[in-house]
């Protein structure tokens, strides 16, 4: 075990893929000489040199399609989106050709690629380095997505995302990237299944459901819920495609109440869906509607950066309500 | 290796041509390919011609929901396949590269199944027509969103540099494509990069109504190459001596790791976009008629012709052959009758999404309720 933040963790696991498996390659703006704007991709470019960790032109859609022509050709590219909020001259990259390229060609081609991109608010970013897309992907068949939320869930969900079959969308919750360190495991071969989340915490009284940043204000508002007596299930969906429907249900079921918390606007995010899912399969167990909290149905802000997103009295208000219900 | 770094120049004003509309060879250069070679590239043209022919009366007879018409392009696809080391080199074709796919080995049965939506189809009827794709041919599967594989043939192009095995890409688009941003990225990555791939517009001057002179001011399109740093050579694609010849080279540089080139094949499609569209509301039938006066295949015929290699007979004889190969493929595929229902569900990632699984409970408890026959 070695304490580390998550972009520490980020470059560390790169390396051992790269070391593990020469098909690994990383492409991208800035990830080569200089390490990557985060630092994601230190030291990547001393130990392997141009041919595996290329600095690529300014532009999207050539390193999200240069990844999926790479790994066309065995290649096991990972491309970087240096902010979440640019990845759009390259979405129709990703709609268009990875996430359709097995289906349409009856399985005789696919892209098993993983295109990382820093994700989410808090960093005084305004709108274009603050948003959370997953929606986008996740209503793309095809894609799978994942968005851990700990160093060392990071480390096991990139190192399956590298090792799958499959294109991978894998956000990284940028304001955590050195907000925390953790025990990170050592294990080379550390890996965390597709579509698995993870119970954070256990309680009676109320399920949180949440993933991203977001587990960060979920488990305070647990906390402060614990100091009231009141006991809460924290559930980090880690996958948001495929999704871990059996956990939700399950703990839905025994708790019967339940709060989803997601960062993303408000109207059609991850959690409309798993409230969806929920309502659909277990609403007889269920003693109060689902509630959502969530970001707004505007652009991110800049100066409201902090109350955009969804605080501790956010989801403790949203927690009364399903108790009083 | 260029064989004659002389012979072709980029960025010609006019096209580069080695046959004259009579057929008479026009180069000071001597023809250096065999009798067996020079009847292969008209035999492929003819077959993607009769090809067309034929799809073009399935669509009318309800059989395909779809034909991009490929006539009048026969020449530059033909010269394009020729240039291809079948297998080892990686094509990107778009949706109007019939002949080039057939010339390349695509078989008339999976074509076929492919226009027809049939279990004849190896990509399991997924796509509408007109969008071709073989793993076995290093041959990539069409996508309709225009341009969008030009950055994917870039990154094949860069791996196959890193493999390091003299392999090399070849990536065709129309007119049109040009506009996008993704041709922009994909080469400007491939100019950055040095990558052995070798870019092809088939210019018909038309993107489905807009004519050239609203795509692009540009002179044409081979000039866009100096601003990537490659060369661009503007070829007469109804030529299919000069657009093999000049294809050759250019790959073979490729593939000795000289870098990117962009060729731009003057073509005329003689039918409509698709099945879809009325061309005779942006085009006038006097147009189309003067480019049918300078149809590649003809016109390749009388080259042929003086040189004693063709006549009456062997065309005969060809076309009969062709018709008995194109009407088996239509028969075989049609007879491999219609995909499952449930194929619907396979293919989207490695494994099944819970989400998808269920998704598919549900739709064949609809079914049965129905009294539909979930199997079929």
């Amino acid at each position: 075990m070695a304490v580390q933040n998550y972009v520490q963790t980020i470059a560390r696991t790169l390396m051992e893929e790269m070391r593990r498996d020469e098909r690994v390659v990383v492409l991208g703006e800035d990830v080569g000489k200089r390490g990557g704007v985060f630092l994601a991709t230190e030291h990547l470019y001393d130990t392997f040199g141009p041919d595996r960790v290329i600095d690529t032109p300014l532009s999207e859609a050539a390193i999200i399609g240069a990844a999926i022509g790479m790994s066309v050709y065995g290649r096991r590219p990972v491309a970087e989106i240096q902010f979440s909020d640019y990845v759009y001259p390259g979405f129709d990259q990703l709609v268009s050709q990875a996430a359709k390229l097995r289906y349409r060609s009856g399985g005789a081609f696919t892209a098993p690629m993983v295109v990382r991109m820093p994700a989410g608010g808090g960093v005084k970013g305004g709108h274009h380095h603050s948003q959370n897309p997953e929606t986008h992907f996740i209503h793309t068949p095809g894609l799978q997505v994942v968005y851990p939320s700990t160093p060392n869930d990071a480390k096991g969900c990139l190192k399956t995302s590298i090792r799958g079959e499959d294109p991978v969308v894998f956000l990284e919750p940028k304001r955590l990237y050195r907000a925390l360190k953790e025990d990170v495991s050592d294990d080379v071969d550390f890996m965390l299944p597709i579509g698995r989340g993870v119970l954070r915490r256990e309680g009676d009284d109320v399920v949180l459901i949440s993933y991203g940043a977001s587990i960060g204000e979920t488990l305070k508002a647990a906390d402060a819920l614990a100091e009231q007596g009141i006991s809460a299930d924290v559930i980090d969906l880690r996958w948001l495609m495929p999704w871990d429907e059996n956990l939700v249900l399950e703990r839905v079921a025994a708790v019967w109440r339940v709060v989803l918390v997601s960062e993303a606007p408000h109207s059609g995010n991850m959690m409309s869906e798993v409230a969806a899912t929920i309502a659909e399969e277990v609403l007889d167990m269920l003693e109060a509607p689902p509630l959502r909290v969530s970001g707004f149905d505007t652009p991110y802000p800049y100066a409201q950066d902090r109350v955009y997103l969804p605080g501790p009295n956010r989801i403790l208000h949203a927690v009364q309500q399903v108790l009083d219900y | 290796m260029i064989t004659d770094a002389q012979r072709f120049q980029p960025f010609s004003d006019e096209p580069i041509r080695l046959i004259d509309e009579g057929g008479a060879w026009l180069a000071p250069f001597s023809c250096d390919l065999d009798d067996d070679t020079l009847i292969g590239l008209y035999r492929h043209m003819v077959l993607g011609r009769m090809v067309d022919e034929r799809l073009v009366r399935l669509q009318r007879l309800g059989k395909s929901s779809f034909v991009a018409p490929s006539s009048g392009h026969e020449a530059a696809q033909v010269g394009i396949a020729g240039a291809v080391h079948v297998g080892s080199d990686w094509i990107y074709p778009y949706y109007r590269d019939t002949a080039l796919a057939l010339a390349v080995g695509w078989p008339l049965v999976d074509m076929l199944g492919q226009m027809m939506g049939t279990r004849a189809d190896p990509a399991r009827a997924r796509q509408m027509p007109a969008h071709p794709g073989s793993r076995a041919l290093n041959m990539f599967t069409v996508a309709s969103p225009i341009a969008s594989h030009v950055p994917v043939a870039v990154g094949t192009a860069i791996a196959q540099k890193l493999a390091g095995a003299g392999d090399a890409t070849v990536c065709t688009f129309g007119d049109g494509a040009t506009s996008e941003g993704d041709w922009h990225a994909g080469l400007n990555f491939a100019g950055a990069q040095g990558a052995p791939i070798v870019f092809v517009c088939e210019n018909n001057r038309y993107a489905i109504s807009v004519d050239l002179q609203h795509q692009t001011g540009s002179p044409n399109v081979a000039a866009k190459a100096h601003a990537y740093g490659m060369p661009g050579y503007l070829v007469d694609g109804m030529d299919v001596l000069a657009s093999y010849l000049v294809m050759r080279d250019v790959m073979a540089a490729a593939r000795d790791g000289l870098g990117p080139a962009l060729v731009e094949m003057t073509v005329y499609r003689y039918g409509p976009h698709s099945s879809a569209d009325d061309d005779g509301v942006y085009r006038a039938s006097e147009e189309v008629a003067a480019w049918r006066e300078r149809d590649p295949i003809p016109r390749y015929r009388r080259f042929l012709e003086g040189r004693k290699l063709w006549d009456d007979a062997r065309e005969d004889e060809l076309r009969a052959a062709l018709k008995a190969e194109i009407d088996a493929a239509v028969k075989a595929s049609e007879a491999a009758g219609p995909v499952p229902v449930e194929w619907m569900f396979e293919d989207v990632l490695s494994r099944p999404t819970p989400q998808l699984e269920r998704q598919r409970e549900r739709f064949r408890a609809a079914r049965r309720a129905a009294g539909e026959d979930v199997e079929g």
